[in-house]
């Protein structure tokens, strides 16, 4: 209990401090970002109404008021969901963009994060376990070579194959003639238009999974633990996944977290080749455009994910390995 | 030995045919028996290949080394063919194993009972509550609390784990438990209480063990019967009473002669000189003529056969035409009880004053304080040994960490007596701590990860030269020479652009010292330098530690948990418990005449095979 309370103590602390230095850097930015948004915002010939002005300018920084308050502005407005308009979206505000493209990212990412996890795993420690042997090699060095391709490539030849020559999928977009929510036709849109960019993610992502799987589980096969299981006379299929899969899963379970948290900065190249709504797309264009107030916030959204993400993998860790309970206990 | 064997072993060979490294046999033409009940020691040094048969009797030797020749008849079933699917009936319930460092046999994130449970629920009908109650069974038989049953393995002890490793062993009351190495790098005392653990439940369980070990001491204790194995060969088989009395094959003569009594008033020890030869290499003749006192000119060109002789069977042709004399005739390690008195008259170069060190752990808004060590006091003459003796966690190493002046004392000082007057060692700050430590160095235990292995040893000894005394060119060059054969690497140009890789274990831990020697140091800390060298050269090193003495006027402050050693080496012996000192004297006087408990109970778990 103390170990996760002690976790749950140092998340807060890290969040407080990447929430701070959120509000300090635009602050100690030579310029005045907050004034050249809402200037390049009013040159779009647009009504910024007080309250809009006001949440920019705590976000990025005023020259009104000590910094205690303006901290103290920040927090309210980052606790009321206030991060100002976007300026690429003008004039929607950051908080809308971002709400809309985030169920995208998440849906599509976080289920093809889980599954080339889960792939990755069991490839992983099925070489590992007939190491040595033709399938080994074929998973390795099939994985080594998939490994080495960029997935904006694999995208592209995705979309010639079966987006233009057999024409089984479309190739950009979220979904084009239904209207969104929970209806069928709608649903099967989304299927559809995320099974490219999906088929794309799960060729690239596990690889770094498969690999890593197997080199651990091949160290994990030399300890004296699992030559106890064999002399014990243990089913293979016990020695395989009670003794040699489950210490291997250890060191990936803690990156698999924190590639769930990396899921919030979104896969900017992949999500921009299939013109996909997520937050990749989203980031792609706010650097694009210097859309400031939306990619603060992306950022600020990303680092809470990995934080978030980091906190999850510290918990399980104690919960899958005793021993990190004791250690830190 | 009556009826049939239980474990038969015909002319086994073993070989490792690595896909781009030469091949090599491990295991050569082993041919042994075991009967029911017997409890038969195997002695090997690191490289004999004692470890690589214990493997291939469990059938658990994976590619490259594989079965080449001869067959393995466990309780009348050939099993050196059988596969792994047929094996599994007969593995546990017939034959189990306790192995080599079993600190890490047990799998770390699954408590201890459903580890003893799959292996009981694989091989017997128990279920339930009923494998629950054998497990309470084991428990009681090794003597460890109930309480652990539903601990995880790191919760343990290292002692503890090796008794809960041994109850599972018996979990299924196998006819042959293989013991490899079961108590190798845990305490001394210890290791004497669950070897008496192992000889006691064998008596009453009836089951057969094979006992290997690279300590003749521990296994002439407790076998019936004892084989030696030397490069890949059994060289000697007898009944360990006669081993003892008469032992046949020169290396076996060497293995007792690293053993002596500690409390005669002058001991000698031997050791082997040379190494083990390369298996992966032709060979003609005997393999041990290299390094053979005894050989004659047939032991170079014939290999000598294992045949009967008196008791048992020895592989020697001296052995076999005459007796011969039951003292090994190598080089030979003498230490007399007048030594001590001329050193403990020398000027002292290190005062330990009443020191005590607390720890202190945060454990929330608690504090934890340990005593590691209590109000410490001994002195360190120059051109003498002391012996800092106690089990591991008596607090040695934290007072070897309190003299080098890594921690400083929370009480009480230690003072250096050096060049440049008293100093009080936890005063020394940054450039003055530097200084320091090119008066005092430490020798590590492990040889083998004290050194980079990355630099070649001629590198790794310029180091402390440039560090400490700007030495350049020819003329460090010319140092590293001195220092290689100070510690007798010679010729020196053969050992300065090798690896340490290359070297044998007893020849890394010369360049260790070498190592600490190149600044010219008053002081060496060395903490257990030889506990983990093969024993029929740990006289060698002790005899290279005691001539820096002589020579080097270095005091050297020994920390080992052998009393022996201590004895050897040493001028005074402190003995530590629990962090205090519990006795101090000359060496002799303390081991002949102990007056405290603790320092009984040490001399007790020593293995001492005579």
């Amino acid at each position: 209990m103390r170990y996760f309370l002690r976790k749950l103590g140092f998340f807060v602390g890290t969040l407080w401090a990447v929430v701070t230095l959120n509000f300090l850097i635009p602050r100690i930015q030579p310029g005045d970002p907050a004034e050249l948004m809402v200037r390049r915002l009013q040159g779009k010939d647009s009504q910024l109404d007080a309250a809009q002005v006001r949440a920019m300018r705590s976000m990025l920084g005023t020259p009104d008021g000590s910094l205690w308050s303006q901290y103290w502005d920040y927090l309210g407005d980052l606790l009321h969901g206030n991060f100002g308009v976007s300026y690429t979206y003008y004039p929607f505000k950051v908080s809308e963009v971002i709400g809309q493209a985030i169920w995208w990212t998440v849906g599509l990412v976080v289920v093809t994060q889980i599954i080339s996890f889960a792939i990755g795993m069991v490839l992983g420690a099925y070489a590992a376990w007939r190491r040595n042997t033709k399938l080994d090699a074929t998973i390795t060095i099939g994985s080594t070579f998939v490994g080495t391709l960029q997935p904006f490539w694999i995208a592209l030849v995705l979309v010639y194959v079966f987006g233009y020559s057999l024409g089984w999928f479309p190739t950009s977009g979220g979904y084009s003639a239904s209207t969104p929510g929970w209806n069928a036709a709608f649903i099967e849109e989304v299927i559809s238009y995320s099974t490219l960019p999906a088929l794309t993610l799960l060729i690239v992502t596990p690889i770094g999974w498969i690999l890593g799987m197997r080199n651990t589980m091949i160290m994990n096969l030399g300890e004296d633990y699992i030559r106890l299981a064999k002399a014990k006379g243990l089913s293979d299929r016990t020695v395989a996944l009670r003794y040699a899969a489950r210490n291997a899963l250890l060191p990936s379970v803690t990156g698999f977290a924190l590639a769930l948290g990396g899921v919030l900065g979104g896969t900017i190249l992949v999500e921009t080749v299939f013109d996909y709504p997520g937050l990749g797309r989203l980031m792609g264009e706010a650097v694009q455009n210097k859309d400031y107030p939306l990619l603060q916030t992306l950022m600020l959204l990303t680092t809470t994910g990995v934080l978030v993400a980091n906190l999850i993998a510290d918990l399980l860790y104690g919960v899958l390995d005793p021993r990190a309970r004791r250690a830190e206990g | 030995m009556t009826g049939s064997p239980l474990l038969e072993v015909k002319n086994l060979e073993v070989r490792y045919e690595p896909k781009r490294a030469r091949s090599m046999t491990a295991v050569q033409d082993v041919s042994f028996d075991i009967a029911p009940g017997e409890f038969v020691g195997l002695i090997g040094e690191s490289g004999s290949g004692k470890t690589t048969l214990a493997t291939a009797l469990l059938r658990l030797l994976e590619k490259p080394g594989r079965i080449s020749a001869g067959s393995i008849t466990f309780d009348g079933t050939d099993i050196t063919h059988l596969d792994q699917d047929e094996l599994r009936d007969l593995r546990w319930r017939d034959l189990s194993t306790v192995f080599q460092s079993s600190m890490n046999s047990l799998n770390p994130v699954i408590r201890i009972e459903p580890q003893f449970r799959d292996a009981i629920e694989a091989h017997s009908d128990l279920r339930g509550e009923a494998v629950s109650e054998r497990v309470r069974e084991l428990f009681d038989m090794v003597f460890i609390d109930h309480r652990f049953i539903t601990s995880f393995p790191h919760e343990l002890s290292g002692g503890m784990k090796q008794r809960v490793n041994l109850a599972l062993a018996l979990a299924l009351d196998p006819k042959l438990v293989l013991l490899d190495e079961p108590t190798t790098g845990l305490d001394v005392v210890v290791q004497h209480s669950i070897l008496e653990n192992v000889r006691k439940l064998q008596e009453e369980k009836g089951f057969a063990v094979l006992f290997i070990s690279h300590d003749i001491g521990t296994v002439l204790d407790l076998s019936d019967r004892i084989l030696v194995m030397y490069a890949g060969r059994i060289v000697e088989s007898q009944p360990a009473g006669e081993l003892l009395r008469e032992p046949m094959h020169p290396y076996t003569k060497g293995l007792l002669g690293s053993y002596g009594d500690p409390r005669a008033e002058t001991v000698r020890i031997t050791y082997i000189p040379g190494r083990p030869p390369d298996l992966s290499l032709e060979h003609q003749g005997c393999a041990f003529a290299a390094r053979c006192p005894e050989k004659i000119e047939r032991c170079l060109t014939d290999y000598p056969e294992l045949l009967p002789r008196s008791a048992g069977d020895v592989a020697c042709h001296v052995a076999q035409q005459s007796g011969g004399t039951r003292h090994f005739d190598g080089p030979e390690f003498v230490k007399s009880a007048d030594d001590s008195e001329r050193a403990r008259e020398r000027e002292v170069v290190l005062t330990v004053d009443n020191v005590t060190k607390v720890f202190e752990k945060r454990r929330g808004l608690k504090v934890e304080r340990t005593e590691a060590v209590t109000d410490a006091s001994f002195v360190l003459h120059k051109g003498g040994v002391t012996a800092l003796v106690g089990q591991s966690g008596s607090g040695k190493s934290t007072l070897a960490r309190m003299i080098t002046g890594i921690d400083s004392p929370t009480e009480g000082r230690i003072v250096f007596h050096g060049p440049d007057g008293d100093q009080q060692v936890s005063s020394f700050r940054g450039r003055a701590l530097r200084d320091y430590r090119s008066h005092v160095q430490m020798v590590f235990q492990d040889p083998y990860s004290a050194l980079n292995p990355t630099k070649r040893i001629g590198q790794i000894l310029e180091r402390p030269l440039v560090n400490f005394h700007g030495l350049k060119g020819e003329e460090r060059r010319r140092r590293v020479e001195e220092l290689l054969e100070t510690v007798a690497l010679t010729p020196s140009d053969r050992f300065v652009n090798r690896y340490a890789y290359e070297l044998s274990g007893g020849q890394r831990q010369r360049v260790v010292i070498a190592r600490a020697l190149a600044v010219l140091p008053e002081v060496i800390v060395a903490d257990e330098p030889i506990s983990s060298l093969d024993v029929s050269i740990r006289a060698e090193i002790l005899e290279l530690l005691n001539d820096l003495v002589q020579t080097h006027d270095v005091g050297i402050l020994y920390i080992t948990h052998d009393l022996l050693s201590a004895r050897m080496l040493a001028d005074d012996v402190i003995v530590l418990n629990e962090g205090r000192v519990v006795e101090q004297g000359p060496a002799l006087q303390v081991i002949r005449d102990p007056q405290d408990d603790y320092t009984r109970t040490l001399l007790d778990a020593v293995p001492n095979p005579f």
